[in-house]
């Protein structure tokens, strides 16, 4: 094999570490999957990547995405972190925005701040909201903070000035004084990350930031080191939340950048699988253990949204970064149901989660859930789990549905099994209307990508539930993630607070803005690129109409700033808002909140090898076996073919009902839809009209 | 598989209950998203919901808590109005009258019909806040008549043709109609969201089942709630609290008598004896006190169950005449509405807490804090009105947890305060101060959570209307717990401080450079202080929650030299402590003679108390008081 001819992608999730291979001369993909080692990621992921028999010497790129960092945060073991900030607001961060979502919960919690009031340290300074100084910032103040924080042992220092959106003078100062003084520590500032106005949410970022920044760099310089003692010498890559790469120095500074990349990865996955299948629109559906996503390819472009809640609305603490909008809910396949107060049938919130883990793992679980639904309904097989790897058991499964659904709610086990899927089934169907519905896309002009262990086993249901009229799996959905990271490009994003009113837009500031996001965008693209990159440039804006407080992001042609045409920006802003909230003015005043850039390094493509070419439509070469599926109410109980997917080949049709069993996952099939192969090996699903 | 049980089954019942939970947050969302004022966007003081076709609510979004009947009572005066067969399909009725809302006039109420076909199925409603409705823009109010346009129970659309009447009659009658007019037509298309949703689980399951499914959530909600009301000991509870005064009589008392018994699964809460309509504008119709007491009673029973719906109340029967604070007569005015019944629902814990301690949680600051500010802009000279405040405060501790800082009042739930770097950018104002406020909370073995202050300096002229209450009278705690400090306002003209006794601090003109501050009050403690653990009490003092001499006063801390608290030297401090009745509860702020604790009076009064004035007088002159800040 010749050096610099591989792609390598690892995925490293809570559970499994997942790799994929791509050789670009033969268009060949291998895959791996191993145990994710929490106490050393980057070993598990080389042996993952041993188990694909590939070397990081042949290697031309490395693309990683990782959990290092929301692990950090969400297990809350991070650096000793302080927070520098504008006199009269150390406590913003622990008032946040006082909202209390549980309105009837005497019990309620508030989000809990990553850096504790003792070590969140006031400084007397002060800009307006138009930049102006109010109160000069004195370097001799911060240098007696720098000594309280070294005697603290602070390894991390966060920095947020009121208004630094505006004017990041005295963040930049700050920020170089800190660092001279305290040359070990991880020190950030809020306008490095987001220079949006909102001075809680841009604290909690920040802090974020420098509260995993340690963790995070200390682990990249691990995988440096690893990748150099076994002979790499491509570009290492890490994705974003965004779905986009960038390098490791960047990626060690904007540590929070990366705290989504599995998801968003899979997102970026199904807008390339889009683009070879020639479809503009998809549903990303990504169904695992704990929880169901579900993500929109609009028009070819993934949508993304502008701020994110780690640890959910409730008490979660907001990223103020772009990151893929992704709408989640806590429906996996663990996912317990019950039975509330003697009546009524519940699925979730709680979960089995890995350990117990469902009834039939047979590890100490005793209350069913969606994966002991499944298995009784037949549509899981018992010794085809894992490839085999683990025997399921029907029998404890079947004991614990009959005695702790069906009997107490006079069901058959059948019955209360097939009622839990599709109660589970409307939940996900709520998830993925949250990212269509409600965002006024039309769920029934979009084709279906599902991934994800569960993903295929729930997304016909889930896809006849919202009269989604394709469905669409992937190769290897269990590794999708990966796959995506490896169709990804570079990506650097920028966004600026810039309050004007459209009639009376500065242009002039906005094009020195534009002007000096792009250069630094291409600058940075070009440190983290592996060779000569085609480079696209991405304008949009955050608009409103004047007296609103949300504001939308619309994709705006550069050109139309360029010729002032504040016709153009004000339609496209019209179209985007009557889209998403039924209607628009044509002759109400807008007004721009933020100016966003995207530069993109475009990578070009894996090409993978096409199947094999069925001589026939009729798939019995992969036919493995025949078993009882209870439908339930799309047909009751039949005898169900099921096939082996690696034995499928391009051209394959298959009419439902039927399974199709791969190592990972499986496809369920109900009576009515049909299915066939295409010529990448994807599970092209119509559904019964 | 057999299908020979009755309908609807619980799968079906599930599937649509998620359906109206999930419809219900989606018209929420929607009316965020699209409104003009910062009112609804920003304070989410709107609630949505869905209604079955005699009014009785489905599932109300999780806004605000106090509006859990405004919508449904609403729905029932408007089909009373009309009749069955005066309502169309394509109608959307509107009202904002108080009498019946239990709100004040800003909240403008519009609701549809949902017609499967012929049949009435159920409704659709939303009532949001209005930035502005007219009336008297500064002070206090005496009569509704004063507090803008009302408007009776119409039709703003009939058969789907905008009422154009009505809706000249409102853009004239307010300060700013172009937000109103949004307002307007984003609460409408929230309702239609609502409708929407309805008729596509029409759609999908049938009526029947639909219709048998509300049924079932009624059912359900109501089995819950009895399960809840049995394990509570049966007995007759019955506590006490004042309000400051209604704005009018200054420094005069109000007292909230609540009584509650509870026999096997069933709860009665009676409202008797909560103070008679008063002449300022803390005044509510009806629907506000069944609210107060509806929501205490699902904070107690159910507070996770969702969706929130009638059901839940079979169980309680509440009683409330006519004329009270609560259930108001016109033409009392309401404009500040929402102030009185939050203490209503904390009284109610407090009678609950010998039956039911671990449920109940010590009082909170009880006011949303909010300054009403209103100027003209520097550049245009146009109007604008502030809803600045809006801060948070502290919680009450309850038991095994202290209490949440800077959380919203009960009235609110969702609701957010403003970012200072939008006000600035807005208004010509600087956020000076936003911060937690050291000591407020209740100490006790778990401490209340921590109020906030806000100083807020102007940059132009202002004028400023503060209509806080529980200045005075503190938030309580509970089993030895103590009382947080309350409410406050301060004004700072000419580099003077002016502090003052009350909260209705009104028509106040503030000038460049002078500057308002804003102070809520924290939770009322749970338990002894004395038997605070130490570790917790340490890290109190480390993050500047508790000073260290109030951890001395009230907790019985003794510091060694290194500042760390010495365990042995405490735990003697405390036995002495206890032997001596230590430490003492401070439940009024006039009778408050602690180091820490503000000034609550001070010779710069507005409308001075004479009797307060004289206390302070003589407390000053025999040298027992500490705490003059003038």
């Amino acid at each position: 094999m010749a050096r610099g001819q591989l792609r390598i992608a690892a995925d490293v999730g809570g559970t499994f570490t997942d790799v994929a291979v791509f050789d670009e001369v033969s268009g060949e993909i291998r895959l791996g999957k191993t145990l994710t080692t929490p106490a050393s990621l980057i070993e598990g992921m080389s042996h993952g990547v041993s188990k694909t028999k590939a070397s990081f010497a042949d290697a031309r790129l490395f693309l990683h995405g990782t959990t290092v960092a929301i692990n950090a945060l969400l297990e809350r073991k991070g650096a000793k972190t302080a927070l520098v900030t504008t006199k009269g607001f150390r406590d913003i961060y622990e008032i946040g925005r006082i909202n209390r979502p549980e309105a009837y919960n005497l019990f309620f919690r508030k989000h809990r701040p990553l850096i504790e009031r003792a070590l969140r340290i006031e400084v007397d300074e002060r800009m307006d909201a138009a930049g102006e100084i109010l109160r000069p910032l004195n370097d001799s103040e911060l240098e007696a903070v720098a000594q309280r924080l070294a005697d603290e042992g602070v390894e991390a220092v966060a920095i947020l000035f009121l208004h630094s959106y505006r004017n990041p003078d005295h963040e930049i100062r700050a920020r170089d004084v800190l660092k001279r003084l305290l040359p070990h520590a991880f020190v950030t500032a809020s306008h490095e990350l987001s220079q949006e106005y909102r001075e809680f949410e841009r604290t909690s970022t920040v802090a974020a930031n420098a509260y995993v920044g340690p963790r995070v760099t200390q682990y990249l310089s691990e995988a440096d080191r690893v990748l150099e003692k076994v002979g790499f010498d491509g570009k290492f890559l890490i994705v974003q939340s965004t779905g986009g790469l960038y390098d490791a120095s960047q990626a060690s500074r904007e540590c929070i950048r990366m705290l989504e990349s599995g998801p968003a990865a899979g997102v970026i996955g199904t807008r390339e699988l889009c683009a070879e299948m020639g479809l503009s629109s998809a549903i990303a559906f990504d169904m695992g253990g704990t929880t169901a996503k579900a993500g929109v390819i609009l028009d070819g472009v993934e949508l993304t949204a502008n701020q994110v809640m780690i640890g959910g609305y409730a008490e979660g603490l907001p990223v103020q970064i772009p990151m893929i909008d992704i709408e989640e809910v806590g429906t996996g396949g663990g996912s317990i149901a019950w039975v509330a107060h003697g009546q009524s049938l519940r699925v979730g919130p709680e979960s089995a989660g890995a350990a117990p883990g469902p009834v039939c793992y047979g590890n100490g679980g005793t209350e069913p859930t969606v994966t002991d639904a499944n298995l009784l309904l037949g549509r899981l097989a018992p010794d085809l789990f894992l490839g085999g790897e683990m025997q399921l058991d029907v029998e404890g499964a079947s004991r614990a549905m009959s005695e702790r659904i069906a009997e107490p709610l006079g069901l058959t086990v059948a019955e209360a099994a097939d009622g839990i899927v599709r109660i589970a089934v409307t939940q996900m169907a709520n998830v993925v209307k949250r990212v269509t519905t409600a965002r006024g896309l039309d769920a029934r002009s979009f084709a279906m990508v599902a991934y994800g262990g569960a993903g295929p086993l729930h997304a016909v249901l889930v896809a006849r539930e919202l009269q989604i009229p394709r469905v669409i799996i992937p190769n290897a959905p269990g590794h999708f993630s990966a796959y995506g990271m490896m169709v990804s490009d570079l990506r650097r994003d920028f966004v600026r607070t810039f309050f004007s009113r459209l009639a009376e837009a500065p242009f002039e500031a906005f094009d020195s803005i534009f002007d000096e996001m792009e250069s630094r965008g291409r600058s940075e693209i070009e440190d983290a690129a592996p060779g000569r990159l085609d480079v696209a440039v991405k304008y949009a804006v955050d608009m409103r109409y004047v007296g609103q407080e949300h504001a939308v992001t619309v994709e705006i042609p550069g050109a139309a700033f360029k010729t002032r045409d504040v016709g153009a920006i004000k339609a496209a802003f019209d179209i985007v808002h009557a889209q998403r909230y039924g209607y628009a003015s044509d002759d109400e005043l807008a007004e721009i909140v933020s100016l966003r850039l995207s530069v993109i390094g475009v990578i070009a493509k894996p090409q993978p090898a096409h199947l094999d070419a069925a001589a026939q439509e009729l798939a019995d070469a992969a036919l493995i076996g025949v078993r009882p599926v209870e439908f339930g109410v799309l047909g009751g109980c039949l005898d169900t073919p099921i096939y082996d997917r690696a034995k499928l080949l391009s051209g394959h049709r298959i009419a439902g009902p039927a399974l199709i069993q791969e190592y990972a996952s499986i496809t369920v099939l109900p009576p009515g839809d049909r299915l066939v192969v295409d010529r990448l090996g994807n599970l092209d699903i119509s559904i019964e009209a | 598989m057999t299908t020979n049980r009755q309908t609807p089954d619980p799968v079906t019942t599930e599937i649509i209950r998620n359906g109206f939970i999930a419809a219900t947050e989606e018209m929420k969302t929607n009316l965020m998203r699209t409104a003009y004022n910062m009112i609804i966007y920003e304070a989410l003081d709107f609630t949505v919901g869905l209604f079955d076709r005699h009014g009785n609510t489905v599932s109300i979004g999780l806004g605000l808590p106090m509006f859990i009947r405004g919508m449904s009572e609403t729905i029932k005066a408007k089909l009373r109005h009309f009749g069955v067969d005066g309502i169309q399909p394509g109608d959307v009725l509107l009202t904002n009258d108080a009498y019946i809302t239990g709100s004040h006039l800003n909240h403008m109420t519009f609701s549809v019909p949902i017609f499967d076909g012929r049949h009435l199925v159920g409704f659709s409603a939303c009532m949001a806040h209005w930035q502005d409705i007219g009336g008297t823009l500064d002070g206090m109010t005496t009569d509704i008549y004063s507090e803008g346009l009302q408007v009776p129970i119409v039709k703003a659309w009939r058969a789907g043709v905008p009422n154009e009447d009505i809706l000249s009659v409102i853009r004239m009658n307010v300060r700013l109609p172009e937000r109103a007019m949004g307002d307007l037509k984003a609460q409408v298309a929230a309702v239609r969201t609502g409708e929407k949703r309805f008729l596509e689980l029409i759609g999908k399951y049938g009526r029947p089942a639909v219709e048998g499914a509300i049924e079932a959530i009624f059912d359900h909600a109501e089995a819950v709630s009895r399960e809840s009301v049995s394990q509570i000991p049966d007995g007759f509870y019955e506590a006490e609290s004042f309000m400051d005064d209604d704005g009018v009589d200054s420094g005069r008392r109000i007292p909230i008598r609540v009584k509650v018994s509870v026999a096997g699964d069933r709860m009665t809460i009676d409202l008797t004896d909560v103070s008679v309509q008063v002449k300022g504008f803390y005044n509510s119709g009806e629907t506000a006190g069944l609210s107060a007491a509806q929501v205490a009673f699902k904070c107690l029973t159910a507070g996770l169950e969702l969706p929130v719906n009638d059901g839940a109340f079979r169980n309680l029967e509440i009683i409330l005449p006519s004329g009270r604070v609560v259930s108001a007569e016109r033409p009392a005015p309401m404009r500040w509405w929402m102030t009185y019944p939050m203490t209503i629902v904390d009284t109610i814990f407090k009678a609950l807490a010998p039956a039911v301690p671990t449920r109940v949680i010590a009082a909170h600051h009880a006011d949303l804090v909010i300054a009403s500010i209103n100027g003209r802009q520097p550049h245009d000279n146009k109007l604008y009105l502030y809803l600045g405040g809006l801060i948070g405060g502290g919680w009450g501790a309850k038991h095994g947890e202290d209490g949440m800082n800077a959380t919203v009042a009960i009235n609110d739930g969702d609701t957010h305060n403003g970012p200072s770097e939008q006000v600035e950018a807005k208004y010509p104002l600087i956020v000076e101060r936003y911060t937690l406020r050291e000591n407020s909370g209740g100490a006790g073995k778990f401490r209340g959570g921590l109020g906030t202050e806000q100083v807020v300096r102007a940059r132009h002229d202002i004028m400023f209307n503060a209509q806080i209450e529980r200045v005075d009278c503190r938030p309580w705690g509970l089993f030895g717990g103590l009382s947080a400090l309350g409410n406050e306002v301060r004004l700072e003209r000419g580099g003077i401080e002016e502090r003052f006794p009350t909260g209705k601090v009104l028509s106040q003109k503030i000038e460049p450079g002078d500057a308002y501050t804003v102070c809520s009050g924290g939770g009322g403690g749970f338990g002894n202080p004395l038997d605070r653990k130490l570790d917790d009490l340490s890290n109190d003092v480390r993050q500047g929650y508790v000073s260290a001499e109030a951890a001395r006063e009230f907790y019985g801390a003794v510091f060694d030299a290194a500042g760390r608290i010495d365990r042995d030297a405490t735990a003697s401090r405390r036995a002495d402590m206890r032997r001596r009745g230590l430490p003492k509860d401070q439940p009024f702020a006039t009778e408050d003679h602690s180091s820490w604790g503000g000034c609550p009076y001070c010779t710069r009064l507005l409308q001075p108390h004479p009797e307060a004035q004289a206390m302070a007088g003589e407390a000053a002159a025999a040298g027992i008081s500490r705490w003059r800040c003038c």
